[in-house]
């Protein structure tokens, strides 16, 4: 029988002058400026969700959270193209010799090693935040615990190789991107069609694309060009779901005629009817709603204020307020709203939304609306509220 | 120079030891999980999908004219990335019968229309270069 062996290929086999620093370092400072992006809106939504004491939330502006979980998405969108086309630049560096002598031997692997920790995470990173955004969870590992580490990793990584590369990097970048004083030895034999402007000016494109056709699921206006978009905008009252009900299980008891709420304070409680908070003082306020997985969406909320429902219990001003739904399953079934935003004028216990009653699916009979929190805080199907005293 | 690197090795460092603890103390299910995603999309990039873009490209550059080169390695870029982004919402992967509000686009319709107007933009880039490359 015969044997078909295929050569591995040497770093010079590639001809493409495409393949080289100059168009390495400038697709990899885009790149790098995404990954900053992501990495800092990503620290930021992961504190907002943690609710860690040392790191307070600001309630104001209330779209902040819907800017920063926004650019996250985008961010990590346009990373995609970028990646792709840096990683196919320098491709044949997988194909590079490791040098004879001892010392260059051990520098060569752990460069090598942190290159592979760099793509790793970073093709990592991407593919399980964009499986995200569209609700998809193929795997067996926490999504936000694991993003949230592997991000440190991919950001670590990145911060090496720039250390590694800083030398190459300036010297590419202070000349001109098609000078053949660039050119790698054994490269510059074929282009591959376009020149190196050519090919950045294409990959910026497909980066803005990249975004364009996916970001009118946070941005309104683009709604009509984002045909890859996770969510038209479309949802009861406008404005889009993520769990359902059905899916919560929480369809009978958030139906059922026999529900109350109930508001304690230490050994004070309160339980009030559906008909009963609708008799209290209502207030109005139009608030974005921001998911973590960068869909958001503007809406008149109408409700209880939360530090009203506070008061009716004596509760502490400035406490804050433990939520708990009828969920019965799930680790958002109870969140802590923290004192700040419970003072705040705009945090409600929302009863309707854009005057009509709230769907089922929006959290009936109510649910927390409060300015500048993240959507899987925004607690659906409200069975009591707990002021910490 | 010196001093930048070293800084920015440092911070890299020490940032990657926060992820790495970060990950270990997710205990081993989730590490094996994660490893052998953090695995394979290197495996699948390097050994699938680079070798065989190096290859259909190969196979391109044989078989086009000249004129049609730039374009066509253009359009591929652009439509190459930008499917392998919505490959998720293509599937439908993360549909839920009880939640209408979630993927609710015609996607593949959509595809056809962003690939009708890449390849309609090449070809009609590729057209100006033949009649630039018939004047010479």
């Amino acid at each position: 029988m015969s044997q078909l062996k295929l050569p591995i290929p040497r770093e010079t086999d590639f001809k493409s002058r495409l393949r080289d620093p100059a168009v390495a370092s400038r697709v990899g400072l885009w790149l790098g400026v995404c990954f900053g992006l992501a990495f800092l809106t990503g620290l930021y939504s992961h504190f907002a969700q943690a609710d860690y004491t040392w790191f307070p939330l600001p309630t104001r502006p209330s779209w902040l959270y819907r800017v920063t979980q926004g650019v996250h998405v985008a961010a990590g969108t346009a990373a995609v193209p970028l990646l792709l086309v840096k990683l196919w630049t320098v491709f044949p560096k997988l194909f590079a010799r490791p040098p004879r002598e001892k010392r260059a031997l051990v520098l060569h692997g752990l460069e090598r090693a942190s290159i592979g920790v760099l793509v790793a995470t970073a093709i990592f990173q991407l593919a399980t935040g964009l499986a995200n955004t569209s609700g998809w969870y193929p795997w067996a590992f926490s999504f936000r615990a694991t993003h949230y580490a592997v991000a440190w990793l991919a950001i670590g990584a990145l911060l090496v190789h720039i250390a590694v590369k800083l030398p190459v990097i300036t010297g590419a970048l202070r000349t001109d991107v098609d000078a053949a004083d660039q050119d790698r030895p054994g490269g510059a034999a074929t282009t591959g069609g376009l020149s190196r402007r050519g090919l950045l000016r294409t990959t910026w494109v497909a980066a803005g694309l990249a975004v364009l056709t996916t970001t009118g699921s946070a941005v309104p206006f683009l709604r009509s060009v984002s045909v890859f978009g996770v969510r038209s905008g479309r949802g009861p009252d406008g404005v889009p779901i993520n769990k359902t009900a059905r899916a919560a299980g929480v369809t009978a008891s958030a139906l059922s005629g026999e529900y109350l709420l109930s508001v304690s304070a230490g050994d004070r409680t309160r339980t009030l009817s559906r008909a009963e908070l609708e008799a209290l003082p209502q207030h109005t306020a139009t608030l974005p709603i921001a998911c973590v997985e960068g869909w958001s969406a503007v809406a008149e909320w109408t409700g209880v204020r939360v530090r009203d429902l506070v008061a009716l219990v004596d509760g502490p001003p400035g406490a804050a307020v433990l939520v708990t739904s009828l969920q019965r399953r799930g680790h958002l079934r109870r969140t802590r709203l923290p004192g700040n935003f419970v003072q705040d004028a705009d945090s409600l216990l929302a009863l309707r939304l854009d005057g009509e009653p709230l769907s089922l699916d929006h959290g009936y009979p109510c649910r927390i609306i409060a300015p500048n929190r993240p959507g899987a805080l925004q607690t659906k199907w409200v069975g009591s509220l707990e002021v910490e005293t | 120079m010196t001093i930048t690197r070293g800084l920015f090795l440092t911070l890299g460092l020490a940032a990657g030891a926060v992820g790495a603890l970060e990950l270990l103390a997710r205990g081993s299910h989730n590490l094996i999980s994660a490893t052998t995603w953090l695995v394979g999309g290197v495996l699948l990039h390097d050994f699938v999908f680079a070798p065989l873009v190096v290859m259909l490209l190969l196979a391109g550059m044989t078989v086009l004219p000249s004129w049609a080169r730039p374009a066509a390695a253009a359009a591929s870029v652009v439509l190459v990335t930008v499917t392998l982004l919505a490959v998720p919402v293509l599937g439908r992967f993360g549909a839920r019968p009880d939640n209408p509000t979630l993927l609710d686009r015609p996607y593949a319709a959509g595809w056809l229309v962003f690939a009708g107007l890449v390849l309609g933009c090449a070809c009609g880039w590729a057209f100006v270069q033949r009649r630039g490359e018939g004047r010479q």
